[in-house]
């Protein structure tokens, strides 16, 4: 026991002896370790803190490339491929609450600032938002993306009165967080997209950073979604526009012709509008959508006063001011997970006042001519209808094919106004369409949609 | 002319190709992917029912409630499985491209736990504390009757469904910038249990090796762990449904999954999981 005892005891002192020889160098490459660990814990910091920067901006974008073909003989050439939008959007969320957008658009021939605003959350009641910047005029079809939309175009009324969408002003949304109701208050310039000629033929506004005109537009949306139970949902709501364009002409015509001799230059021609839209959700075999959105109202084209040159009276071209009505009915269906197929019919008068067989006659033409240059019915009076046909195959999430048929009818004018539109053929021929009968203008389209 | 003519029809043709083949029947495989909370109830619904049905093939996966209804909506998975209720925005998105509000399932209750460590002394606090606590203005355990330590936070990730709840309804504004976020709620419990000032908060199923800190609606109530009865009478303050979202009504073998997972026995298995049953 003795001996054992005598064992154990050199063992631990060798052991201490050992310890205590190490000591030194064990601590020292503690130290070492210690500090490259905390040498990579501050890296880590660091790049966890520049990493976090870059997930506050967000990328996303879409590329559309299509052939088309266009069965009016005014349209020459009548088939090609084309690049419709190459858009990246850039999304900087900068703090909690605050965002900015910047989307270019890279068409070829074409690069444009799309959007470009700052949207500031309220982080109270986490129900109002402040936009200011270049954004969408609130309306259901101008704000549902066109990587989205189930036919190729938006619908002619919502394109002729919103031309490229966008709009640059400030904007209030409330959404409340407990209510399934949404509203939408704008105040914009205008009079984008519009052309305002100059008695020399150039566009007055062409600044696309600047109002036309001191006159600023007001536009409004509310929307409501009811829930329809197991069924589906429906949304539905309206929107009015309250805005002015500044007169540049001596003499305004209204929508039937007659002259409105209250305006004068530089006063407002008023365009207002009311639109009212519903979307119809429904769980039948999956997916189904009826959409659909009625506008009627007032809207302005900008003239131009009579000149001289070199001693010879030119006249102007009125101001007009045309009462319209459009409207679009959307009926989609989706076919399994991957495919959809998409009906609208869309119509749209920029008339009311006239119909076709009035076009042209004496009673809707300005008997004053010294003054006004050929302001008369015609065309641009004439109603639209279009049937479009559109199926979607989704190969996934990010690319999407799309095979679309349009067939546009015009209004016919009466056998007393011809209205006639000439074209050149390929060959150098000419000939003309009559719109007395259909004129031809349907549209074929395929194309196919990446989208990140 | 002619040739356009022939375009057309062929194009029709193609057209009517591929309706017909979009409706023919195609093998049912279930995807299910979302909230990580639900993953172990998800994993044991579908582990028992592809045994009783030979023919079942369902595959889970977690990822969050956020990346659940994100693959919902990308069509990458069947069902998406979510802690929170679906977010306008992504409803919206929904719409757009399945032209469909999605089908809402609430399959299972849970009441969020607050996890301490075993050795803590604090064992009860109010919801007003604990959106102090997350929020960082309470950040000494001392001023909850406890130790003159500094309060360690975790959390989970902002793709989290808990977090989004936990952040609306306890936090009631933003988490303190302290808080460690953690990629699930295996890892939070994990992280406390190692922790002697730690707290954390996730799905009841996941409080093992921790201490379970009973919740008070407010300073005069009383405190409560969630069970089956607290949770059932309300007084367990922090309760929550976890829901299943579909793009469309579901038929077929989804269906029938979904039957069963409603059904007595779905529920049994909620129990044993350690969460509550829908009803």
């Amino acid at each position: 026991m003795k001996k054992l005892n005598s064992i154990l005891f050199f063992l631990f002192l060798l052991v201490a002896f050992n310890v205590k020889a190490q000591d030194p160098a064990v601590n020292e490459k503690l130290t070492e370790v210690n500090d490259k660990v905390n040498g990579l814990l501050e890296r880590l910091a660091t790049d966890e803190a520049d990493l976090s920067k870059l997930t506050k901006i967000k990328i996303s974008g879409y590329m559309q490339a299509q052939y088309q073909n266009f069965e009016s003989k005014a349209v020459q050439p009548n088939s090609y491929f084309s690049l419709r939008r190459v858009r990246v959007k850039f999304t900087y969320e900068a703090t909690d609450g605050v965002k900015f957008v910047l989307t270019p658009d890279f068409s070829p021939g074409n690069f444009a600032l799309k959007d470009a605003y700052v949207v500031l959350n309220d982080r109270w009641s986490k129900s109002f938002s402040l936009w200011a910047g270049k954004f969408n005029r609130p309306n259901y079809e101008v704000e549902y993306s066109s990587s989205q939309r189930e036919m190729p175009e938006r619908s002619k009324v919502i394109g002729t009165l919103y031309p490229g969408e966008r709009a640059i002003g400030a904007k209030l949304e409330f959404n409340p967080v407990n209510v399934p109701i949404h509203m939408q208050l704008a105040v914009l310039n205008g009079a984008e997209g519009i052309t305002v000629n100059s008695n020399a033929g150039v566009n007055l506004n062409s600044n696309e950073n600047k109002d036309y005109d001191n006159y600023k537009d007001v536009m409004a949306r509310i929307t409501y979604n009811l829930s329809l139970g197991s069924f589906g949902g429906l949304d539905f709501g309206a929107h009015g526009y309250f805005g002015s364009l500044k007169s540049n002409a001596l003499t305004t015509l209204s929508s039937d012709y007659t002259t409105v001799s209250s305006i004068k230059v530089g006063d407002p021609l008023k365009r207002n509008w009311l639109g009212g839209e519903f979307q119809l959700f429904a769980d039948v075999l999956g997916g189904l959508s009826i959409k659909g959105e009625y506008l009627a109202g007032k809207n302005a084209s900008v003239g131009y006063a009579p000149f001289s040159l070199a001693g010879v009276a030119k006249p102007g071209v009125a101001n007009f001011q045309n009462k319209f009505a459009g409207y679009y009915l959307y009926l989609i269906k989706n076919l399994g997970k991957k495919n959809q197929f998409a009906f609208r019919y869309d119509y749209y008068d920029p008339n009311t006042n006239i119909k076709g067989k009035d076009i042209s006659i004496t009673k809707f033409t300005p008997a004053d001519l010294t003054t006004l240059s050929a302001k008369t019915s015609g065309k641009s009076d004439l109603a639209t209808t279009t049937l479009g046909f559109a199926f979607h195959h989704y190969f996934d999430d990010n690319l999407r094919i799309t095979l679309a048929y349009e067939i546009v009818q015009n209004e016919k004018v009466g056998t007393v106004g011809k209205v006639v539109d000439s074209y050149t053929n390929p060959d150098g021929t000419s000939g003309t369409m009559d719109y007395s009968s259909k004129v031809n203008q349907n549209v074929l389209t395929l194309r196919i949609q990446a989208k990140f | 002319m002619k040739s356009f003519k022939l375009l057309k029809v062929s194009i029709i043709a193609v057209l009517l190709g591929v309706i017909t083949f979009a409706f023919t029947a195609a093998p049912e495989r279930i995807t299910v992917k979302g909230s990580d909370t639900m993953v172990i109830l998800a994993q044991k619904w579908a582990e028992v029912y592809m045994k009783t049905n030979s023919g079942a093939n369902i595959q889970v996966t977690g990822g969050g409630s956020g990346v659940g209804i994100s693959a919902l909506i990308n069509g990458a998975t069947d069902i998406a499985n979510a802690s929170r209720k679906m977010k306008s925005t992504e409803k919206d998105k929904l719409k757009q491209r399945y032209n469909s509000l999605g089908v809402e399932v609430a399959c299972a209750k849970d009441g969020i736990t607050i996890y301490v460590n075993a050795a803590s002394k604090v064992k009860e606090l109010s919801i007003k504390q604990l959106g102090q606590i997350f929020r960082g203005e309470i950040t000494n355990w001392k001023e909850l009757g406890g130790a003159d330590e500094n309060i360690k936070l975790y959390g989970r990730e902002n793709s989290s469904g808990t977090y989004v709840f936990f952040q609306e309804n306890v936090v009631k504004g933003d988490y303190a910038s302290s808080c460690q976020t953690l990629p699930g709620t295996a890892a939070v419990v994990n992280a406390v249990k190692k922790d002697l000032y730690g707290i954390g908060y996730g799905g009841a199923a996941y409080a093992e090796g921790i201490s379970i800190c009973k919740v008070k609606k407010d300073d005069n109530s009383p405190a409560f762990v969630p069970t089956a009865e607290t949770i059932k009478t309300g007084e367990y303050p922090i309760t929550r449904y976890l829901y299943m979202y579909l793009r469309n009504r579901p038929t077929g073998e989804t269906k029938k999954y979904i039957d069963w997972i409603l059904s007595a026995e779905g529920q049994k298995l909620v129990v044993e999981v350690g969460y509550f049953p829908v009803k």
